[in-house]
């Protein structure tokens, strides 16, 4: 199994907003994690990849079997997990592909492998960059900086792309995209769709799921998974509602 | 008041002034010379009572006693260490043309010959020399005497100060000018009192480097001035670079004089020094005339930068910008002060200053203060100040994304400064800032590489 989460709960600013969340991802699969605002789905993807100020209070995350909540969230992503920000950070004056190069070389080192070479290494960046659709003139400037908000979201499957980690988590990725972005990005995690690798996508809407086809569904709501299918689910949440979920619990 | 009752500090310094009366010749210099010290010793050295000396305290230097910097040293200094510090500062280039640009002041007192090798377009004298053959225009140049708070040192440098360059750009200049001024002394309580007074004329453009360092392992105490006059339409570059070693003090005055539409960037950057105070006094004297003036303030371990700039708008569609960048590590202390003052006429007046502060420890401190004045309507004043830590967001992206914790912060504290390196349009001093820069970030190894 590559992630393993059990009745995980996490408080934010002295509020407990995950309260007991239960997740097996295997290689190979695709999950959605779909829900209402306010759920605690972003929260869960920021807790997973290490934020310091996210306070876990019970439970254990394991990635391939190893203690994940123990790990500094640098040495997760050199293990190989990603998560692709709901909102990408702007850091003028950092170089976008400084940036990438500098994430590559230390997975590589953590892996025991050596440095990219620099010409391999341009030519990895254009040619994912060309799949991404994303001018060249991204290259010389600072990360996200002065990026339109599709933009930002382009770049960050393009460092996923890169890094080609082994679990991908996407937090609204599809957020504030235009049709044609969407199928962009679509295209670029579909790329990477791999038996050796797993991506966890988070989104409000199911639309994305057009273009990605997911293998599990799961509704997080009020911080717990109230309800796990297949790609049907996201279908029917689409006709009835979140609403619909809760309701049904309850009952 | 009697000099039984000066400080330590005042006392050497009146009697350095007495050790060196011009004996009976009483000219307009000297009285111009001996007007500058009695003011000063009136005035006493600036205490925490004076609003721009708040942060920074002399009490520990009023208490010594002060000697002159040796003048030997500048015959004892090697011309290769000169050559040396001007292609790290402008690139490689040619030993005849690094030697005809570059000028040497050690402890104030010109290496001669001056600039071997004449560039066309300059004419470069030292102030000793200009004393002799034209005291008037010498007068005019540090004239008149002020007695702001901010300028104090510069009356006794008025005084006190034995030589210094003269330099007047007439045509423009393609290569940029290196000053260097070296500072050395064989045991502490010496000073030096370095004057430049560059001129340029109507229409030139050139690029005028002072860079400050320390040759062995004590420094003089450096009391320094510098007037940049700009006539119509001129156009200068200037920088200002402190790099010496910990124990330093520096206390720089620089004067900036402009006349109808000339124009002034100037980049004040503090990276050494144990006590570095560097004043700007800039008068937009006439209409269309424009300041930039950006500074990088660096305090590491246990120094004290302190930056104070007051700019005076005298005349109607002037334009000032004041830039400043300060990271304070360790106990460090960076202040930037900066204060604008609209005269009343000069309206269509445009003036922004904006300082960022960057605190990398908890015992570190920053203070910016700015300031405005303004006595006419119809202007356009902007100021901000901001001090904070690295931001976390930044450093969980970084993170998140497998960079190690030390280059992440390294990374954020280089982009922080570089929007006052990238406004440097000399690439090889840029690249020498930047170089000196990372040296004393952690993790230089890796930004090295960044670069």
């Amino acid at each position: 199994m590559l992630l393993n989460i059990s009745d995980l709960s996490a408080r934010v600013a002295g509020k407990e907003i995950l309260k007991g969340v239960n997740l097996k991802v295997n290689a190979g699969e695709v999950h959605a994690i779909m829900g209402p605002n306010g759920s605690g789905k972003s929260t869960l993807a920021q807790v997973l990849a290490g934020r310091e100020d996210y306070q876990v209070t019970g439970g254990s995350v394991t990635f391939e079997g190893a203690d994940l909540l123990a790990m500094p969230a640098e040495e997760r992503a050199r293990a190989g997990l990603f998560l692709g920000f709901q909102y990408p950070v702007e850091i003028p004056g950092v170089n976008n592909v400084y940036l990438l190069k500098a994430a590559l070389n230390a997975k590589r080192k953590a892996a025991g492998e050596p440095e990219v070479d620099a010409y391999d290494f341009l030519s990895l960046v254009k040619q994912k960059m060309k799949l991404m659709q994303m001018s060249e003139t991204f290259l010389t400037r600072g990360v996200n900086e002065g990026f339109s908000g599709g933009e930002k979201k382009r770049n960050e499957v393009l460092q996923m792309l890169i890094l080609e980690p082994k679990l991908a988590i996407l937090d609204e990725t599809d957020s504030g995209l235009d049709i044609d972005a969407l199928k962009v990005v679509a295209m670029g995690v579909n790329s990477l769709r791999d038996p050796k690798r797993a991506v966890v996508l988070v989104t409000h809407y199911q639309r994305l799921l057009d273009y990605i086809t997911p293998d599990h569904v799961h509704v997080l709501s009020d911080g717990r998974i109230l309800k796990s299918g297949d790609r049907s689910l996201a279908l029917e949440l689409e006709r009835r509602g979140y609403d619909w979920v809760r309701e049904n619990r309850v009952a | 008041m009697s000099p039984a009752q000066h400080s330590a500090a005042l006392r050497s310094f009146e009697e350095q002034w007495l050790a060196r009366a011009p004996g009976a010749r009483a000219d307009a210099l000297s009285d111009l010379r001996e007007r500058a010290l009695q003011r000063f010793l009136q005035l006493g050295l600036p205490s925490a009572h004076d609003e721009s000396w708040r942060y920074t305290s002399l009490r520990p230097l009023a208490s010594q006693s002060f000697t002159d910097a040796p003048r030997a040293a500048a015959e004892r200094f090697e011309q290769s260490l000169a050559l040396e510090q001007s292609r790290r500062l402008l690139g490689d280039r040619p030993a005849a043309e690094a030697q005809a640009t570059t000028l040497v002041l050690v402890n104030g007192y010109p290496l001669l010959p001056l600039a071997p090798g004449r560039t066309a377009g300059l004419e470069i004298h030292t102030l000793s020399a200009l004393g002799r053959e034209n005291p008037d225009l010498l007068v005019r140049h540090l004239q008149p005497l002020s007695d702001a708070e901010e300028l104090r040192w510069l009356l006794l440098n008025t005084a006190l100060g034995v030589d210094g360059v003269h330099i007047r750009i007439n045509s423009a200049q393609a290569t940029p000018l290196l000053i260097l001024h070296v500072g050395t002394a064989e045991r502490p309580g010496a000073v030096a009192y370095p004057r430049v007074i560059v001129e340029a004329a109507p229409g030139v453009a050139a690029t005028v480097l002072e860079h400050h360092i320390q040759h062995g392992a004590e420094s003089p105490l450096s009391n320094s001035a510098t007037l940049l006059a700009l006539e119509r339409d001129a156009r200068l570059e200037h920088y200002r670079v402190f790099t010496t070693g910990e124990r330093a003090v520096h206390f720089d005055t620089l004067q900036v004089r402009l006349e109808r539409d000339a124009e002034c960037r100037q980049f004040t950057v503090a990276v050494g020094g144990g006590l570095v105070r560097a004043s700007l006094d800039a008068r937009l004297n006439e209409p269309g005339a424009k300041l930039d003036s950006r500074a990088l303030l660096v305090g590491h371990a246990d120094r004290h930068v302190d930056c104070v700039n007051v700019v005076r708008h005298a005349a109607a569609r002037t334009v000032s910008r004041q830039t400043a960048r300060a990271i304070a590590s360790g106990t460090s202390r960076v202040i930037f002060n900066s204060k604008v003052v609209v005269d009343a006429g000069a309206s269509q007046s445009d003036s922004q200053q904006s300082c960022r502060g960057l605190l990398l420890s908890p015992s570190a401190e920053i203070d910016s203060r700015p300031q405005l004045e303004i006595h006419t309507d119809e202007v356009k004043c902007a100021h901000g100040a901001t001090t904070g830590r690295l931001d976390p967001n930044m450093l969980f992206y970084m993170l998140s994304r497998g960079l190690d914790r030390q280059t992440a912060q390294s990374l954020l504290v280089y982009a922080f400064l570089a929007d006052v390196l990238t406004g440097m349009s000399q690439s090889a001093a840029r690249g020498a800032i930047e170089s000196e820069l990372i040296r004393q970030l952690p993790d230089s190894q890796t930004l090295q590489e960044f670069r």
